[in-house]
C-alpha cells in the first residue's frame, strides 16, 4: 500500500483462517491500514486481497454487510440511546426494521448492557461504551467481526469480561473475530491465530501454539542469597555436569535436555546440594513478546557485523 | 374449522398454541438483507429524526419547533382569514403561493442553518462517519443519503405550509377553480419547494462540509443569507454594474425562481427566467461539487 510519504504492508502475504485471530503490532505497524483494506475503504496499490471469498475493491458494500466493525475511537453520539444506536446501525447493515429492533436488544443483553440499553451513550462509562461498540458490531449477525483495541481504557475486571464475551461470540455463535490489539498478553490469552505486524511488514503469522506456548525445556529463576555466595554459579555448573544445555540470563537458567521430568529432578537436586533457593520453576514458554523481541533484534543487527558491545547487549 | 388439534393448556391454564417467545436471546440471522437501498433509507430516516430532535433530549427540539412554528403560523393565519372573512376578502390577495416564502424566510434560514451542520458535522465529530463507511455505504451513497435527509427536512418548511394553504383555501372555496387548475397549483407548489430546498440544501451542506464546528457552519449559512443580497445590491445599485450581477445573490435566487415557476416577474423582473434557472442550477451543482470534493479528500479517523 503506497501512501504519499510511506509504503505499508509491502510484500505482505497472509491467510487468516476461521476462529479468533489476533492482529498485533505497535502503533503505526499497519493494523489500521490492513483493516481498511479488508473493509474496502482503501484500495491496494498492488497485490490482491480476498475477505470471506469477496474482493473488497469490487464487492465492498456486499462484503461490509457481512462484517461487523468495532472502531478504536471511543467517541460516540452523546445524545443517542444505546439501543437506538445499535438498532440504527443494524438497519444500515441491511436488517429489516423489526429484526433490527429485536437484535439490538439481544446484542446489548449479550454484552451485559440489557438493563442499560435505554441510557444515552454520553452518560455511559468507557467500559460500557466499549460494550456498546461490540454490540453494534455483532447486531447484524456478521460472518466476521473486526474489533480495533476493544479493551482500550478498561480496568482488569472489565477487560476479562470483554475478552470472555469475544471468545463467547466465536465459540457459541461461530462468528469469526479479528482482534486488533497492541496488548500481546490478551491476544495470547484468547486468540487461535496471530498475525504480527511491525513497521508495515509481517513479523510472524501462525497458530498460537506455533508462535507461543510450551517450547520444551525448563526455566528456573534462582535467588542470589548472601549466606551461600556463588550459589547460582554452582547450580549452573552442576546442571551442565548432568549433560543439560544451560543458557543463563542473570539469575534465570534456561535448560534443555532429553526430558522435562529429568530436568526438573536435576534442578531440585542441584539446588538442594548447593543450598540455594528457587524463586520460580516451570516449563519453558515462548510468548508473543519473545516473537517480537526476536524480530526486532534481527532487524536491528541486519546488515552489519556485530561488535563486541552488540554481542554483550544481545 | 381446521382439523389441527389445539395444543393442550399449560399448567397455568393458558393455551401455549399461540404463544411467542419474546426474550429469545442472541441468535444467528439468515433472513433477507436490504443492501445499499436499505442503508440509505435508514440513514435518511435517522438523520431526519435527529434533525427534528426526535429521540433526543428536549434542548434539541427547541430550534426545530421554533422554525416549524414560524413556517406554519402564517399559513394557519391565512387559512383562518379565509374561514372568518373569506366572503369579504380574498386571502390570496394578501398572500399568494410564491409570495408566501417572504413570510417564512426566517424559518427557512434558521432551518437551513441548523439542519445541514447537525446532519453532517455531527457524524464527523462523533465517529458515526467511520461507522457508516464500515457498512454497505460508500462516501458517495452516504452523501446521497445525507443530502436527501437535509432536503427532506427542508421540505417540511418549504412544502408543508403552501400545501396547507392550498388545502385550507380549497375547503373554503377560494382555491384554484377546476381540477386542472388545482393540480397545476399542486405541481407548482412541489416544484417551488423542491427548487428552494435543493438550493439551500446544497449551500448549507457545502458550508457544513468545510468546517468541523457546528456553530461555524450555522453562522456561515446565516452569513450567506445576509451577505449575498447585500453584495448583489452593492454591485448593481451602488457600483452601477449590469442587472445580471443580481445573480450573485445566492440566497434570493431560489425565491426568485419560485415566482418564475408561477409565471410571475418576481422581485427582479429585469432578469430573464433562463438566467434565473441557470444560476440556480449552477449554485446547487456548485455546492454539491464542494461537498463531494471535501468528502473525497477527507481522512476518516478510526
Amino acid at each position: 500500500m503506497e501512501f504519499p510519504s510511506t509504503r505499508a504492508l509491502a510484500g505482505l502475504d497472509l491467510a487468516v483462517p476461521p476462529g479468533v485471530t489476533g492482529l498485533v503490532g505497535a502503533n503505526g505497524a499497519g493494523k489500521t491500514t490492513l483493516i481498511s483494506l479488508m473493509l474496502g475503504l482503501l484500495r491496494p496499490t498492488g497485490g490482491a486481497i480476498s475477505v470471506l471469498g469477496l474482493d473488497p475493491t469490487k464487492n465492498g458494500p456486499e462484503l461490509r454487510a457481512r462484517i461487523g466493525y468495532g472502531p478504536e475511537r471511543n467517541v460516540l453520539p452523546e445524545d443517542l440511546r444505546a439501543y437506538d444506536f445499535v438498532r440504527h446501525l443494524a438497519e444500515v447493515k441491511g436488517l429489516p426494521r423489526d429484526e433490527a429492533r429485536t437484535r439490538a436488544s439481544d446484542s446489548l443483553y449479550l454484552v451485559g448492557l440489557g438493563e442499560e440499553r435505554f441510557r444515552a451513550l454520553g452518560t455511559m462509562s468507557t467500559g460500557q461504551r466499549q460494550r456498546v461498540k461490540l454490540a453494534q458490531a455483532i447486531a447484524a449477525d456478521p460472518a466476521l467481526v473486526v474489533l480495533d483495541e476493544p479493551t482500550d481504557g478498561l480496568d482488569p475486571v472489565q477487560r476479562d469480561e470483554m475478552l470472555n464475551t469475544i471468545v463467547d461470540i466465536n465459540r457459541t455463535f461461530g462468528i469469526d473475530v479479528l482482534l486488533s490489539s497492541h496488548v500481546l498478553e490478551e491476544v495470547e490469552r484468547i486468540c487461535d491465530h496471530v498475525v504480527a505486524l511491525e513497521a508495515g511488514r509481517l513479523v510472524a503469522q501462525g497458530t498460537m501454539t506455533e508462535l507461543a506456548g510450551a517450547t520444551g525445556g525448563v526455566t528456573v529463576e534462582l535467588v542470589d542469597i548472601s549466606d551461600v555466595p556463588g550459589s547460582i554459579d554452582q547450580v549452573e555448573e552442576r546442571l551442565v555436569a548432568t549433560g543439560a544445555s544451560v543458557r543463563r540470563i542473570g539469575p534465570i537458567l534456561e535448560l534443555a535436555g532429553p526430558s522435562d521430568d529429568e530436568l526438573f529432578d536435576a534442578v531440585t537436586v542441584a539446588v538442594a546440594d548447593v543450598g540455594g533457593r528457587i524463586r520460580k520453576l516451570g516449563a519453558r514458554r515462548r510468548t508473543l513478546d519473545d516473537v517480537f523481541a526476536a524480530d526486532v533484534v534481527s532487524v536491528e543487527y541486519a546488515g552489519r557485523a556485530p561488535s563486541t558491545n552488540d554481542e554483550r547487549d544481545r | 374449522m381446521s382439523d389441527v388439534p389445539l395444543s393442550p393448556p399449560g399448567p397455568s391454564g393458558i393455551n401455549p398454541g399461540g404463544a411467542e417467545i419474546v426474550a429469545r436471546g442472541f441468535q444467528r440471522y439468515d433472513g433477507p438483507r436490504s443492501g445499499v437501498t436499505g442503508a440509505i433509507s435508514s440513514v435518511i430516516w435517522q438523520s431526519m429524526r435527529s434533525t427534528l430532535g426526535i429521540g433526543r433530549p428536549a434542548r434539541h427540539k427547541v430550534f426545530p419547533v421554533i422554525a416549524v412554528v414560524i413556517a406554519y403560523v402564517p399559513a394557519i393565519a391565512f387559512v383562518g382569514l379565509a374561514v372568518l372573512v373569506g366572503d369579504l376578502l380574498d386571502p390570496t390577495e394578501v398572500a399568494d403561493y410564491p409570495g408566501y416564502y417572504a413570510f417564512i424566510t426566517a424559518a427557512i434560514v434558521l432551518f437551513a442553518g441548523l439542519v445541514a451542520p447537525e446532519v453532517l458535522v455531527g457524524d464527523r465529530r462523533n465517529g458515526m462517519l467511520a461507522l457508516y463507511l464500515s457498512t454497505p455505504l460508500r462516501r458517495g451513497t452516504y452523501l446521497v443519503a445525507k443530502t436527501a435527509a437535509v432536503g427532506a427536512a427542508l421540505m417540511l418548511v418549504t412544502l408543508g405550509p403552501p400545501l396547507l394553504m392550498l388545502v385550507g383555501y380549497t375547503f373554503e372555496s377560494v382555491g384554484p377553480s377546476g381540477f386542472g387548475a388545482w393540480i397545476a397549483v399542486v405541481g407548482r407548489i412541489i416544484l417551488s419547494a423542491f427548487a428552494v430546498s435543493a438550493a439551500l440544501t446544497s449551500i448549507s451542506m457545502a458550508a457544513a462540509s468545510i468546517t468541523d464546528r457546528r456553530a461555524f457552519a450555522s453562522i456561515g449559512v446565516v452569513l450567506i443569507a445576509l451577505a449575498s443580497p447585500a453584495v448583489a445590491g452593492a454591485l448593481v445599485d451602488g457600483a452601477g454594474l449590469s442587472q445580471n450581477w443580481r445573480l450573485v445573490d445566492v440566497f434570493s435566487m431560489p425565491f426568485e425562481l419560485v415566482y418564475r415557476v408561477y409565471g410571475e416577474p418576481g422581485n427582479f423582473p429585469e432578469l430573464s427566467t433562463f438566467n434565473v434557472v441557470v444560476v440556480n442550477l449552477a449554485w446547487t451543482l456548485g455546492g454539491l461539487a464542494v461537498i463531494v470534493w471535501r468528502y473525497s479528500r477527507l481522512v476518516i479517523s478510526r
